[in-house]
């Protein structure tokens, strides 16, 4: 009773879960111009591009997909074997166990008689369960020896990882310890065989002490060949037909040997019903939770996978669009591919976001496309991650769910600046630069820094650094920026020269504030020129540096 | 001759011609190239990020040092980039130490050995135009182009050495095997504008604009970029010309490695010409009829 209720709970959660994940992909808008469909629109969008695709030569590559990407995860297998081999482990195991165990009596049911303890059932759950934990082994293995993928673990990831090994070890366990359990054997008998004949129940109890390992308490010496025989004889009458030798159970079986010698207290009645309760709990909870954990990447990875098939993101319904993108968050499993082969990770080490990684990056879009994060200072975290990435793609040609992760970046720098004004970084560090030179500017001039040169700072305070310079102007007089401008001085506060010599008066402000600095394209004309060897692109680039952090080492340490 | 290959972060998407004709082009020529997944050579970060900027350059050499393979970048930022990492880290003990303790921690360590080359350092220095000359049987006729040296490559030249800062000849002698002219032009020496893309777009836009207009001003039928940034700043003011520019601008932007090929006698399509924008298939109407096996390759 308890059993189908919690059971039925547990699914119709599951299900209101999976309609609310449906409708969040109606509503869901990420990238500019995604919030002028209203659901109803996506719907028929999407109904549109389906049957489209469905009802048209287009089904071939969408079979292929399935097949290739989705049943034998041709993805995962190009990038990592080790990945792959994992997945496909927990995956047929889990695929194995639904089928022949959770669901054996529902399907396997229906057309012939179902025992759970007979063959090929009672091997096969064996086989499936062993399958499914050597993956969840392997991806614990992975999790710890891939730096990579130790940064990005998150809860979630240990907590889905833990359900699985809760239920298979709670399953394993219970099987063991029935095996063991005389009380369990005694029920068996008294359902199945002639308990009233006490000479028999001793034969069948001598044939199951001996050869299927139930631990009788106070059973020391081999019984008697003839006793051994008889029970032979009467398991094949009253047990075989529904129950196999509990050898073929091979997990459970060898772990009930390593219980052997503690049975009473691993096999006890009352632990079994605790372990009953835990396993079929622990799947219901797994049941309920799918549609807001990593799981429901069953569902939603060989959708995309199938989508990205038969469609181009660039030349879809802008519709389709919306919602493809918003059913990609929730295609992520956190496998962290992406992260592991980011061409710009290295950088973490001086700034320490993580956002940065695109699993990260994808986990924060979900929260702010959900308008779950929205403070400035977590806006502005992500902004970071968003705009360290150098578009290579390769998180895109990489992902195993087939996510166009880069399309999201561009999405969510869109999204950024429309709905916070957070645009490109090195904008908004100008602008501060320029705000922090102001009241020095309002000053004279003529006021040079008391403390003279400042010894903390490397080139742009060295009077080594100008003290070549006798202001030939070489330097703005090859400039392409100052060129560029009818009015130079109007357009860049101070021109190269005047930024050297400001440095060597100390007026450090003034200079990093001046929009020379910002504008200055890196075209290294000026310090190529520059007849004394000052480095006055080097410069520049320190200035700007300085303003944004710029880590812990300077050019000229 | 063998080289690690190092694509940068723009090619493989935004200019996956230059790769497809750069891999097609140098194995034509012999020289073989290994992929290794390599970080992004740091470029982006030098504006803000320093730090970031010098670990991730030396990262990419250590990795190539291990496989005991110089670097072949057909980026010249990368270029610049790596040159600029070397060249710090040669006499710089307290960037060296903290980069050295970065990188042990991954097992990995740069020494200076690995060299990061352009595409047509190996080209002219290693592979040697008298090599290149003997393998083009359809050489251009007529054709006026237009070379940029680009910046990060040329310059400062102490750090880069690539060539002559004022007078560079390297990219003008490659062009010239091709049997294409190389043009005297104003914006040789000039910037793109690419550093300042996003960041100020319209001096950005300026630059590459000003530099499409004066090689059509000089003569040019063709402008050779040899690198990812510059052929991206191209197609962005090509995608942003009004019909009444067109008169303009030169009329085609092309990636040297297709240039190459082509004179090479290698189709169009195994040179990915056809993703290039605007059209290129004009140049090939200067291509003269195939000419036969030069004397020394009929021995």
């Amino acid at each position: 009773m308890f059993f189908s209720l919690s059971l039925y709970a547990a699914l119709l959660i599951c299900l209101l879960g999976l309609a609310y994940k449906v409708w969040t992909w109606l509503t869901t808008s990420i990238g500019p111009g995604s919030a002028d469909y209203t659901p109803g629109q996506r719907v028929r969008a999407a109904l549109k591009g389906m049957a489209g695709a469905l009802f048209s030569p287009r089904i071939v590559p969408l079979l292929k997909t399935l097949a290739l990407d989705g049943l034998l995860q041709r993805r995962s297998f190009r990038v990592s074997r080790l990945a792959w081999s994992a997945h496909l482990l927990i995956y047929a195991g889990f695929l194995l166990l639904l089928v022949a165990h959770a669901l054996g009596g529902l399907i396997i049911g229906r057309w012939t008689e179902y025992y759970p303890t007979l063959n090929p059932y009672l091997f096969l759950r064996n086989l499936a369960g062993l399958l499914l934990l050597a993956g969840v082994a392997l991806v614990v293995y992975r999790r710890l020896k891939l730096p990579g993928l130790r940064l990005t673990t998150r809860g979630v990831d240990r907590a889905a990882i833990a359900l699985l090994a809760v239920i298979m070890l709670s399953g394993f366990w219970l099987e063991a310890g029935k095996i063991l359990s005389p009380q369990v054997f005694g029920q068996m008998v008294s359902e199945w065989a002639d308990a009233g004949n006490q000479a028999e129940v001793r034969a069948l109890q001598a044939f199951w002490g001996q050869e299927y390992g139930v631990a009788f308490p106070g059973q020391a010496a081999p019984p008697a060949a003839e006793l051994l025989a008889q029970g032979r004889q009467l398991n094949q009458q009253y047990c075989a037909n529904c129950h196999s030798a509990p050898q073929w159970a091979a997990g459970s079986y060898l772990l009930s040997r390593a219980f052997k010698p503690a049975a009473a207290a691993l096999a006890a009645p009352g632990l079994l019903n605790v372990l009953y309760y835990v396993h079929f709990l622990a799947c219901w909870l797994g049941l309920a939770l799918l549609p807001f954990s990593k799981f429901l990447h069953l569902f939603t990875t060989p959708l995309l996978l199938m989508i990205n098939a038969v469609s181009d993101r660039q030349k879809m319904d802008p519709a389709n669009r919306a919602t493809v993108r918003a059913l990609e968050l929730d295609a992520c499993m956190h496998c962290a591919v992406c992260s592991i082969h980011c061409s710009v990770a290295v950088a973490l080490r001086h700034v320490p976001n993580l956002l940065l990684l695109p699993s990260e990056k994808l986990a924060a879009l979900d929260r702010t496309a959900r308008g779950r994060a929205q403070e400035r200072r977590q806006l502005e975290t992500i902004r970071e991650g968003c705009y360290i990435c150098s578009s290579c793609y390769r998180c895109t040609r990489l992902c195993t769910a087939g996510i166009n992760l880069q399309d999201l970046w561009f999405a969510q720098k869109d999204d950024l600046l429309a709905q916070a004004g957070l645009g490109e970084p090195y904008v908004d560090f100008a602008r501060a630069a320029d705000q922090a030179a102001e009241p020095s500017r309002s000053q004279s001039l003529l006021r040079v820094r008391q403390e003279g040169f400042q010894h903390e700072l490397k080139l742009s305070a060295q009077a080594g650094t100008f003290s070549e310079c006798y202001r030939c102007q070489t330097c703005t007089n090859v400039c392409p920026v100052v060129f560029h401008f009818q009015q130079p001085k109007e357009e860049l506060d101070l021109l190269p020269h005047q930024i050297m010599h400001s440095l060597g008066l100390g007026l450090r402000e003034e200079a990093m504030g001046a929009r020379m600095v910002w504008r200055c394209l890196t075209c290294y004309h000026c310090q190529e020129a520059c007849p004394m060897g000052v480095k006055v692109t080097d410069v520049l680039f320190e200035l700007r540096n300085l303003t944004a952090g710029g880590g812990s080492t300077r050019e000229e340490a | 001759m063998r080289y690690a290959l190092f694509l940068g972060c723009k090619i493989p998407y935004f200019v996956p011609q230059y790769e497809i004709s750069t891999r097609r082009v140098l194995a034509e020529l012999g020289v073989d190239l290994a992929d290794l997944e390599f970080n992004c050579c740091g470029y982006p970060f030098r504006h803000l990020y320093f730090s970031s900027y010098l670990l991730a350059a030396a990262r990419a050499l250590a990795l190539a040092e291990a496989q005991g393979l110089d670097i072949l970048t057909p980026c010249k930022c990368c270029f610049g980039s790596f040159k600029r990492a070397q060249f710090l880290l040669k006499d710089k003990p307290a960037l060296q130490q903290e980069v050295a303790a970065a990188l042990a921690a991954e097992g990995l360590a740069y020494s200076g050995l690995c060299q990061a080359k352009h595409l047509q350092t190996v080209l002219y220095h290693d592979v040697g135009l008298q090599a290149i000359k003997a393998r083009v049987v359809r050489p251009f006729a007529g054709l006026n182009a237009a070379v940029m040296y680009g910046c990060h490559a040329l310059r400062p030249s102490r750090v880069t050495g690539f060539d002559n800062p004022y007078a560079p000849v390297i990219v003008d002698r490659l062009v010239e095997t091709t049997g294409a002219v190389s043009v005297p032009w104003e914006g040789k020496l000039q910037c793109c504008g690419a550093p300042l893309r996003g960041k100020d777009d319209e001096l950005s836009l300026a630059m590459i604009r000003d530099r499409l207009g004066e090689c059509r001003a000089d003569g040019a039928e063709v402008l050779v970029v040899d690198c990812p940034y510059s052929q991206m700043q191209a197609d962005w003011a090509f995608d942003l010309m009004q019909p009444k520019d067109s008169r303009e601008y030169v009329q085609g932007t092309v990636l040297y490695p297709q240039l190459l090929g082509l004179a090479m006698g290698l189709e169009p399509a195994e040179l990915a010409l056809e993703l290039s924008t605007p059209d290129l298939s004009y140049l090939l109407s200067f291509l003269s009829e195939p000419q036969p096996k030069k004397a020394h390759d009929r021995r």
